[in-house]
């Protein structure tokens, strides 16, 4: 076949370069040498150390090259071979750097391989490959689409460390800025039509300022609701399954709820919103008289469904006032040295009440927080209770002990003045 | 009407002052001996009732001092108690009998019947009481360190 230009110019290329490289490639091999041991020689690193061509984000902490696979482990290659041509030579195996659509199929090798990974993990998945294919990255992947993301996108290309490694890219404290890398990126989003603000609207909500701020693993991140290498953007229906796996109760109250069997286009996120779920309120019932309550976004104020919401408003609120109320006492309790054990118990049990109550608004039944209200109101009041006994007992042992002292004050001066008197006589009647 | 004497006004004042500061040291002790109308803080342990009045596979929610505690009956023999409150964001957990797990029904915490969090939010495991059980009386105490 007769070379192109093209062709001659990449071989030139090549040529220039090796010759530009070969005394770093000696002084490297000089280095090597030293090592007595092939085993341990690395001439990938060693050269590409030398020439300060070591890949952007190449980490020593590697999972890869911590299991003892090194660079020709993914690129293949000789790496004992201090000849460059030899090394990196298709007769040695050499791959070089997939080309993007390959990505999957190039981690793939190893990690679909489950004879093999079970010899690092012996209960590591294996199936990401065949997971990601059926993602909305994996399938524009297959279709051409080089601007999705691939494996490497999200776990890096030399710094991977598994997901509960704080320093990962996929660790749960990470995942947010990983997603972000392209989902804030508004003009590749744009392209896809979707929008750029997630992250934004993620690290505003109470999930993101739980994650973010207070560094809590246990909430919800990206992955946890779409997926992690299937990852979909949940459907309606699969919206309620999703928050339910953490918010088990409300899921359950709600689907058994007539607002579910009614309307099945309602899920979490009809009141919730999705990215910027926001720490719910009571005022997002209280339809009598908060313009911004979440339920007149559908309702009407006054109509059957309004007037629910404001019912269960007002117990929740009288709940809520008294639970304010007993703290406030207890504050006080607590302040003046008394005892309030007690009082600590009825209020943690108002708490509950008041937990199990705005649970309990997702059946929109309002007789099962009526119920609760009740009861709470009830241990509410015998907190106060408990904490006014206990503040009157400070204040009357305040009153006793300066009563007391007085008393005493008034026995020492009527023993001075006896004995006083005493001594005049006895000086009498001499 | 008699013109009270400086002696007997001396006197008074005695009386006064003597049946005062009886009064101040014997009303402190007579409010010592009577029980006050809130139980005591933290108690060492505590009587919870008889093995019969826990069927197996069951769980009752007591009260130990301020801290509500779990006591579950596994097993023919087994008791345990735990702290009754998640160590996620405070709610009351449940005795599974089916899964044979504590659960936080609040954010799904799941902690096994040592208390150990193994699934979910929750970052901690739930505090063990020690149970003894003496004349098939129940009585749990604190673990102390």
């Amino acid at each position: 076949m007769k070379k192109t230009y093209q062709t001659h110019f990449n071989e030139l290329r090549v040529t220039v370069v090796s010759i530009i490289l070969l005394p770093f490639c000696l002084a490297a091999q000089d280095k090597g040498a030293k090592s007595s041991d092939s085993n341990t020689i690395n001439t990938c690193v060693e050269c590409h150390e030398t020439l300060e061509m070591m890949p952007e984000g190449y980490s020593a902490g590697d999972i890869h090259q911590k299991s003892g696979i090194s660079c020709s482990g993914c690129h293949g290659g000789d790496p004992t071979n201090y000849d460059k041509d030899e090394s990196m030579s298709k007769k040695a195996g050499y791959i070089g750097l997939p080309k993007r659509q390959d990505i999957p199929a190039f981690c793939g090798r190893c990690h679909s391989h489950i004879d093999f990974m079970r010899t690092f993990r012996p209960r590591i998945a294996t199936d990401q490959v065949d997971q990601y294919y059926q993602s909305v990255h994996g399938k524009k992947l297959a279709q051409g689409d080089k601007n999705v993301a691939e494996c490497a996108s999200c776990h890096s290309s030399h710094a991977i460390m598994p997901a509960d490694d704080p320093r990962s890219t996929t660790h749960a404290l990470n995942i947010p800025k990983t997603c972000k890398q392209c989902h804030s990126n508004g003009k590749l989003m744009d392209q896809y039509g979707i929008p750029h603000d997630q992250y934004d609207k993620y690290a505003a909500s109470v999930h993101g300022k739980a994650l973010l701020e207070k560094k809590d693993t246990g909430v919800a991140t990206c992955n946890d609701c779409h997926g992690n290498h299937a990852a979909t953007p949940p459907d309606a229906e699969s919206v309620s399954n999703i928050c339910g796996t953490c918010h088990l109760n409300n899921m359950n109250l709600f689907k058994s709820s007539q607002m579910a069997a009614d309307f099945d286009i309602h899920s979490c996120q009809e009141c919730h919103g999705n990215h910027d779920i926001q720490k719910p309120t009571d005022q997002m019932l209280n339809t009598a008289s908060n313009e911004e309550a979440i339920c007149l976004e559908c309702h009407t104020a006054g109509d059957e469904g309004a007037s629910t919401a404001n019912t269960m408003y007002q117990d929740i609120q009288g709940v809520d006032s008294l639970y304010a109320l007993a703290k406030t006492k207890l504050t006080a309790s607590k302040t003046s040295g008394m005892n309030f054990s007690e009082i600590d118990y009825q209020i943690q049990q108002t708490r509950q009440n008041l937990i199990q109550m705005r649970t309990l608004i997702h059946s929109f039944d309002t007789s099962q927080v009526n119920a609760k209200s009740v009861e709470g109101i009830k241990i509410a009041r015998e907190a106060i209770h408990l904490a006014d006994l206990e503040i009157q007992e400070y204040h009357n042992r305040r009153w006793g002990f300066g009563v007391s002292v007085i008393a005493l004050v008034i026995l020492a001066l009527a023993v001075y003045l006896k004995i006083r008197e005493r001594n005049e006589l006895v000086k009498n009647s001499r | 009407m008699t013109k009270l004497g400086r002696r007997d006004f001396v006197n008074y004042l005695l009386g006064f002052g003597s049946i005062s500061a009886l009064a101040a040291i014997a009303y402190p002790i007579g409010r010592f001996l009577v029980p006050p109308p809130i139980r005591e803080a933290e108690p060492n342990s505590l009587k919870v009732g008889t093995l019969d009045d826990f069927p197996v596979n069951s769980s009752k929610i007591i009260r130990f001092g301020r801290t509500p505690v779990i006591l579950i009956r596994d097993g023919e023999e087994n008791m345990r108690a735990l702290t009754a409150t998640c160590t996620h964001l405070d709610c009351i957990v449940q005795f599974s009998s089916e899964r044979q797990q504590i659960i936080c029904a609040c954010h799904n915490g799941v902690y096994d019947l040592t208390g150990k969090n193994i699934s979910g939010p929750p970052p901690k495991p739930l505090s063990e009481f020690s149970v003894k059980v003496i004349d098939k009386e129940i009585i749990i105490s604190q673990n102390r360190a």
